[in-house]
């Protein structure tokens, strides 16, 4: 992908991870990831999409270095995960995240900025900014165990961009999210990509990430099906036609096979990779005696390329 | 600033750390008024109670239930070595500890004043006693608790040394005019918490006897001493291994 020559933000080579439960037998092993690589870049955020156990949380946790890879490497703004240095450019927000029990939501944001080693007055002015951007006034000083699972996402999310970090690994970021919250946390995240972060987000919802601009990696059973630019992956797209009659013999006679995805006597539906190559199918039609009564050019969207890459994988 | 945080976080980590602190304390009162026991039977008491079960008690879960939970995957991820995790865990139960022991010497001092009744004499050594073993074994507790999850790290401790013991206390006995018996004696003694060197330390059956190590003359009370903590460091240095070796993951969906 492009931004060549910045220092990427995350490079993962040939990453193969397979669990094997001590003393298990081998042919028990689960292979989570294979042969999977991939480099962000400063400023790109990068949706990673796939169905459960299609390997997103594997490779999250890998770059974050919560887990050792089986093979291949993983390097985080140019160091090695799991080192001091690459943690240092590193916010990570968990699926499931969990606070110690008597801190406060105003507390657990001190401490997560004490054990990032930032001084008194940075992590004040930290904390009053998260309690700001991500609207927690009214709930931050409540014990963080009372805290509802709309609020930890919040205060998990305060938590990752503590440090302005140069990386965040987001693991489900909307999952109990309201509306607002959810249009929020699209503004924050295109702020901090604006600024300079690149952002890695796991998320089964499909169109918050559409929204989001951003790069999508498909995956399904460990590996990366595609890897796509928002533009790649809404070029795909489908031309219906509606006929008043004679759909069928239409298709037959004037269309390459190819091209048709559905044929009835009132409509047709027809891929097409090129917008540019509308006026000519349809007057192509019209020459050919089709009665043509609407033309409709549909986009494939996130979740249909998905489908369809995971029909074609499988 | 990330050490205070961390070694605060071991008294505030769960709401029963402060009912332990206090139910340990009424007991050291209760035994006391209700025993009058002598300066050694009360030291015995305090070995057993605070040296052994209480940092069972506290250590409970120290690790284990921020690894089952999935709250280590967000300190882990911290600009830290993950050996500080550990080492300030440990500090913090060790500070529990001296805390404990000295509200307790308090206490007795207390009753005593207001009682005249039993002694206090020698009661000092039999709390630094105490104190070194709470060390040992909350140091192995923790260490435990890197591997197994939740409290069990300490359910697990408590009946692998009931055992322990009742199998040592048999082999022994049976092997007193045996060969074997010293060696079996030195098995049990030397690489395990060291309650009976401890408890010969602050009886002071060591205050006269010394050992000798190459061309130098060591007393007794200070290698018992030195080996309580030689044996401090290396079950922590066993548990910061395993934490910087081992893979953390959140909980599944």
């Amino acid at each position: 992908m492009g931004y060549d020559g910045d220092l990427a933000a995350v490079e993962c080579r040939q990453l193969t991870k397979v669990f094997r439960r001590l003393l298990a037998r081998r042919t028990k092993a689960v292979c989570a990831l294979r042969e999977v690589s991939l480099t962000v870049h400063p400023g790109q955020i990068v949706g990673l999409i796939g169905p459960n156990g299609a390997g997103k949380s594997t490779l999250l946790n890998l770059i974050a270095g919560l887990i050792f890879p089986t093979e291949g490497q993983v390097a985080v703004c140019g160091h090695p995960a799991r080192s001091v240095a690459a943690r240092r450019n590193l916010g990570y927000m968990p699926e499931h995240p969990v606070f110690p029990g008597l801190h406060s939501g105003r507390a657990v944001l001190r401490y997560h900025g004490a054990l990032l080693g930032l001084s008194a007055p940075t992590i004040q002015h930290q904390v009053e900014q998260s309690v700001q951007q991500l609207e927690m006034g009214a709930f931050i000083d409540r014990p963080a165990s009372e805290f509802s699972q709309g609020m930890k996402q919040r205060l998990a999310l305060a938590i990752a961009m503590m440090g302005n970090p140069r990386l965040l690994l987001l693991d489900e970021p909307s999952n109990g999210l309201d509306p607002v919250g959810i249009v929020q946390l699209r503004d924050l995240l295109k702020q901090l990509r604006d600024a300079g972060a690149a952002i890695v987000i796991s998320s089964h919802r499909l169109g918050e990430l559409e929204k989001l601009t951003c790069d999508y990696l498909f995956m399904h059973h460990g590996r990366i099906l595609s890897f796509a630019d928002k533009a790649v992956a809404g070029q795909t797209a489908r031309l219906r036609v509606e006929l008043v009659s004679g759909g069928r013999r239409v298709a037959e006679t004037l269309l390459p096979t190819s091209q048709v995805l559905d044929a009835s006597d009132t409509a047709l539906v027809l891929a097409i990779s090129d917008p540019d190559e509308v006026p000519n199918i349809v007057a192509n039609l019209a020459q050919g005696g089709a009665r043509i009564m609407s033309v409709l050019l549909e986009r494939e969207n996130i979740e249909e390329t998905f489908l369809r890459l995971c029909s074609e994988g499988t | 600033m990330r050490a205070y945080e961390l070694i605060k976080e071991t008294f505030l980590r769960r709401r029963s750390i402060a009912v332990i602190h206090l139910i340990w304390l009424v007991l050291y009162g209760l035994f006391w008024w209700l025993f009058l026991p002598d300066p050694e039977e009360y030291g015995r008491f305090l070995l057993l109670w605070g040296g052994f079960l209480l940092p069972l008690a506290l250590s409970a879960g120290i690790l284990g239930d921020d690894i089952a939970s999935g709250r280590i995957c967000l300190l882990v991820t911290k600009p830290f070595w993950a050996g500080e995790l550990y080492v300030y865990r440990l500090i913090g139960l060790s500070l529990q500890g001296a805390m404990q022991f000295l509200l307790a010497a308090l206490l007795v001092f207390v009753l005593h004043t207001v009682t005249r009744r039993s002694s206090v004499s020698g009661l000092g050594l039999w709390l630094f006693a105490s104190w070194l073993l709470f060390n040992t074994v909350a140091a192995l507790s923790t260490s435990v608790s890197v591997v197994i999850r939740r409290v069990h790290n300490s359910l697990l401790l408590l009946v692998t040394f009931l055992t322990g013991a009742t199998v040592a206390q048999i082999l022994i006995s049976n092997l007193s005019n045996h060969p074997l018996g010293t060696v079996v004696a030195g098995f049990f003694r030397y690489p395990f918490p060291p309650f009976e060197l401890l408890r010969h330390l602050a009886k002071g059956d060591y205050a006269r006897e010394s050992l000798s190590l190459g061309g130098w003359r060591i007393p007794t009370s200070i290698a018992c001493v030195g080996h309580s903590l030689i044996l401090t460091v290396v079950y922590a240095g066993a548990g910061i291994l395993l934490l910087t070796r081992r893979q953390f993951s959140g909980p599944r969906d």
